[in-house]
């Protein structure tokens, strides 16, 4: 039986802006992901947490008010800490373009902003998926 | 079709011959406006039979105003240019403010944080890493005088952009440092966004439970209209729903409905239509597709004078006005090749202008990035005055009025717009679509099939379907951070207040307001009074919610000060 | 590509039995997706089930049912229970992916040691629930939980394989769905042993309420004596006043339980469910062994064709390939 890839979408902190998160859920549902829908006000541990228990390929993260250089590095010791090292950890919304080399240092795999195409996500997910 | 062409300089560019002739003969793929409307090649005086001047269009200033609320438009004043400035601190944002009011801006606007529309103090566990990221955060009066410093309050016209249920506290922050400093509310010009319904749909569920937000509306709308008859209560935001996707008339109609919620209530205690009224107005987007997006401005104008008059049985024309500000579709911009976004934000404005605004902003070509740099909100604001003061359009009203194209068009969205209102009427009311949760589907959905649109083509996007050259590596014109050290400060700041305030003063204050909602009164009074005595949002929400049955805290976390 | 590791199949086990959760969340995958050593990890987690209280929660989208199985996670909690919890969400006919939105519902609990939340999707299984269901609910027994929720999507006719997992199966209605109470079977209401009647404080709710009562009094006769009963509740209130009926469920649960072990019928009723499953499971096995024989030697296309063309049925073929591949020992 084919594996099916499992995506948790999630917001993190106070921001409620969950129109990107929601689009991006129901379209990796149409390319055949399991997707996980966690909504807003997540807190780092809530979303490692949920992210072993419901033993996920993908992490994706949305970000919108500037919050993403904070939240981020503590997600990632969350992850490392719990052992998620064959998780993919992906993050999308709006930041600089500047940031994107230091949230891939931070141990972001990928980043899609704002004017990213699904195709490319769906492909990019697919193609580096760590466990299967 | 433009190609995904990696072109990197001009020096190392090849051109493909093929592809040159294709791309001369180009047509272009749709004939669909962006909402979804089939155009035809031409359109004339055929399309318009049996339309009828006076009654459908007739003059501006002249009911049912499809041509503008004025009869002189920006003949007899320019619109407003009032950009959104909301950045760090109150005092980052004071000053951010001077410099755009210094360098020609007209109005003064002002919006909130992510953690002030929830009704989270600055020293709220969940604000901690988000204070001041989104705009400001006004927690105490302290706050509000900081940012109001040095302004003549009676001289400036300032739009407070609080939409959630947290507006009734900034209200009362105005007012309480206008009292302060002398000022008679009744002489204070500006508005108040106040608009909690729509705002549920933008994240700030747990801020704007439905009766609450009724509740709260309503009462900075009465408390305006009876004591500062130059202020506008509410700037209804259609706006915030267009950003989630949805079509030109859907925003119409969305926007309408919840408008309506507001002036039931308002009737319901017993105020007259012609006594609040006049002092209605909207926040409207304008996206990419011009003609649509001036023939719905005027759809909107024509529809809603005919819906306060035949509905509501209004007699005074100015409660007929569709007043109405603009914020550019922030949407329809990318990051990717950002100064793309000031070409996008200048059409749009060209089409805000020429639909007839009262208020604009422009957004920064940096508003899908970041908070604007300085330099992008300069830039801005030279967009609306190199249209202001360069292009003519301001020489004539309503331009385009007459043109068969967009009285087609202006009808089109109008009948769009009224099938979809009978729709929400056949569910029960604007309430009922909202808390049957109709109105989210219909948020989704729109959303889902707009990305579809853009995978597919069938919508284009330079930078993000076509043309997509390499990215920038670099932010042009830098990128607006916001200093760990202003929040900082601001956090230490509002514990500080908490700690050296008269708490017996306080708690008197706050009984009142207790008393005031459980009595079912209005309430901005208490908060008034509440304010001075050095209240801050989260208390003044926090003592209205739990009447009301709520958690204090939208988050669950802080626990009422306040013995009851 | 990595080449991967066998998954040490003991040693999972033996992890998940002293209530680790990263074993817990593997083993349920593996088992979801029905690898090699499905059969090996369901041996070694069998003898540690039978214990829990499972408690099944079906009903249409929109009723309700996870706001129910947030306050009865806690109900159950407050008495110091272990609670799991595995929410079903359909899979799409189309793209075979799922929205798996039920957890949002469910935040209370988030943080809780002593609650396991699972998402699964449906996979084609009409029933709403997926084959996987059975074995995740027994990972999650092994792991420690004693009492389970399994909540699903019942889109209506089909809901006939709570009733096999379940020990208590709650039927989630609202009184909005008026016309379709007189359209529903009474078989379908039958199944269930709790009725609750959600969103008791919509206007029509105690209409409702006799509707559901007259449709019950006329049902064909059940085959236990326990009378389904009717619970109105309130689940979803932005005022911790205004919920309702929580309690009661509770304890309606509660005497259901006593009614099962009183009446010896849990008996009864755990043999037949075993009985269902080892039908399943026979289905199964016996269908990858007839496909696995048939792969590669092009008959099952032969056959497929010859029945469309009308020169053979679907009997004789079975009966053929039976008597081929089982009976003659091949």
């Amino acid at each position: 039986m084919k594996k099916k890839i499992k995506v948790l979408m999630t917001k993190v902190g106070l921001d409620g802006h969950d129109r990107g998160a929601k689009v991006v859920a129901s379209l990796l549902k149409a390319a055949g992901m399991e997707v996980v829908y966690l909504g807003m006000y997540q807190t780092p541990a809530g979303i490692v947490k949920a992210a072993i228990d419901e033993d996920v390929d993908v992490i994706g993260l949305s970000y919108l008010s500037g919050e993403h250089l904070v939240f981020t590095p503590k997600i990632v010791s969350e992850m490392k800490a719990n052992g998620l090292d064959d998780v993919l950890l992906i993050a999308g919304g709006t930041f600089p373009v500047e940031d994107i080399p230091k949230m891939e240092a931070m141990g972001i795999d990928k980043i899609f902003r704002a004017g990213s195409l699904m195709p490319t996500i769906v492909s990019y997910i697919e193609e580096n998926v760590k466990k299967h | 079709m433009g190609s995904a062409k990696t072109a990197k300089s001009a020096k190392d560019c090849q051109v493909s011959w093929e592809d040159y002739m294709k791309a001369y003969y180009e047509k272009p793929t749709s004939f669909k406006s962006w909402s979804g409307f089939d155009l035809n090649a031409l359109y004339t005086p055929d399309d318009r039979q049996g339309a009828n001047y006076q009654r459908d269009i007739a003059d501006a200033g002249q009911y049912p105003f499809t041509r503008g609320i004025h009869a002189d438009m920006f003949r007899g004043r320019l619109w407003t240019r009032r950009e959104v400035v909301g950045i760090g601190s109150p005092a980052d944002t004071h000053e951010r403010l001077k410099y755009l009011f210094e360098c020609g801006g007209t109005g003064l606007n002002t919006i909130a944080d992510v953690t002030y529309e929830m009704g989270l103090d600055a020293d709220h566990p969940w604000a901690l890493n988000e204070v001041g990221l989104t705009g400001v955060n006004i927690t105490s009066i302290q706050d509000m005088e900081t940012l109001t410093k040095d302004i003549p309050l009676d001289k400036v016209s300032w739009s407070l952009i609080t939409a959630s249920t947290a507006a009734a506290p900034t209200m009362a922050q105005y007012v309480a440092v206008a009292e302060n400093r002398a000022y008679d509310p009744a002489n204070l010009r500006g508005s108040i966004q106040n608009d909690p319904i729509h705002f549920r749909y933008c994240g700030f569920k747990p801020a704007c439970p439905l009766d609450l937000s009724i509740k709260l509306g309503a009462d900075v709308m009465e408390y305006c209209t009876r004591n500062m008859p130059k202020w506008y209560y509410t700037t209804v935001n259609m706006y915030d729903l267009r950003e989630q996707g949805i079509t030109a008339p859907q925003e119409v109609a969305f926007g309408f409905g919840i408008a309506m919620c507001y002036i039931d209530e308002l009737l319901r205690r017993g105020l007259s239509i012609d006594e609040f009224a006049p002092r209605f107005t909207f926040y409207v987007s304008c996206h990419i597709d011009f003609f649509e997006e001036i023939a719905k401005i005027r759809a909107a104008r024509r529809m809603w004078a005919r819906l306060m008059s035949d509905k509501y049985g209004a007699k005074n024309p100015r409660s007929m006005h569709f007043r109405f500000a603009v914020h550019t579709a922030g949407c329809s911009l990318i990051p990717q090749q950002p100064l793309n976004n000031i070409t996008r934000v200048s059409y749009q404005a060209l089409a805000a202008v020429l639909g007839g605004v009262q208020s604009l902003h422009c957004c920064s070509y940096d508003e899908p990035i970041c908070l604007p740099t300085e330099k992008g909100h300069l830039q801005a604001l030279r967009t609306q005055q190199v249209l202001a003061y360069e292009t003519g359009v301001t020489n004539v009203v309503d331009p385009l009025g007459g043109s068969y194209y967009v009285e087609a068009l202006t009808d089109r969205i109008e009948d769009e717009s009224l099938k979809i209102m009978k729709q929400v009427e056949a569910i029960g009311g604007m309430e009922a679509a909202i808390a049957s949760e109709w109105l989210d589907r219909q948020f989704e959905a729109e959303a889902v099939k707009r990305q579809q649109e853009i995978d597919s083509g069938e919508k284009l996007v330079v930078g993000v379907n076509v043309f997509t050259d390499e990215q920038e590596t670099r932010t042009p014109l830098g990128v607006q951070r916001i200093s760990a050290k202003s929040a900082k400060d601001q956090i230490k700041q509002v514990k500080e207040l908490k700690k050296k305030r008269n708490m017996a003063q306080l708690n008197e204050t706050i009984k009142r307001l207790r008393d005031d909602t459980a009595d079912g009164k209005n309430v901005v009074p208490a908060m008034v009074a509440a304010t001075k005595a050095y209240g801050t949002t989260a208390e003044l929400l926090g003592t209205v919610r739990e009447v009301f049955g709520y958690p204090y805290d939208p988050m669950g976390i802080v626990e009422s000060p306040f013995s009851r | 590509m990595v080449p991967k590791k066998k998954p040490d199949i003991q040693q999972m086990v033996q992890k998940l039995l002293t209530g680790d959760r990263r074993s817990a969340a593997r083993l349920i995958t593996l088992v979801e997706n029905e690898v090699d050593e499905h059969h090996d990890i369901m041996r070694l987690v069998y003898p540690h089930t039978g214990h829990a209280l499972i408690i099944g929660i079906t009903g249409a989208g929109g009723a309700g049912k996870s706001s129910l199985t947030d306050h009865l996670i806690g109900k159950f909690r407050e008495k110091d229970k272990k609670v799991g919890a595995v929410v079903v969400d359909p899979s799409s006919p189309f793209s075979g992916g799922a929205f798996l939105g039920d957890r949002i519902r469910l935040q209370n609990h988030s943080q809780d040691e002593g609650v396991y939340i699972r998402s699964l999707a449906s996979r084609g299984n009409l029933g709403g629930l997926s084959r996987a269901t059975y074995d995740v609910i027994r990972i999650l027994e092994a792991m420690g939980m004693e009492v389970i929720f399994v909540e699903t999507l019942g889109a209506g006719q089909d809901e006939i394989d709570i009733v096999q997992i379940a020990s208590t199966c709650l039927l989630v209605l609202t009184p909005g769905m008026g016309d379709d109470i007189q359209a529903m079977k009474a078989g379908i209401m039958e199944i269930a042993d709790i009725i609750v009647l959600n969103k008791a404080d919509l206007d029509g709710a105690t209409t409702c309420l006799r509707h559901l009562e007259a449709v019950l009094s006329v049902a064909q006769e059940s085959q236990t004596s326990w009378k389904p009963r009717i619970v109105p509740t309130v689940s979803v209130a932005s005022k911790a006043e205004n919920l309702r009926g929580i309690d009661e469920l509770v304890q309606t649960i509660g005497e259901h339980q006593n009614y099962l072990r009183s009446s010896r019928e849990i008996d009864q009723a755990k043999f037949v469910r075993i009985e269902h499953e080892l039908g399943l499971i026979f289905k199964d096995e016996l269908q990858k062994i007839i496909f696995k024989g048939l792969r590669g030697t092009g008959k099952k296309k032969k056959y497929i064709r010859s029945i469309m063309d009308r020169k053979n049925d679907p009997y004789s073929v079975v009966d053929e390939v039976l008597n081929t591949y089982l009976f003659s020992g091949k």
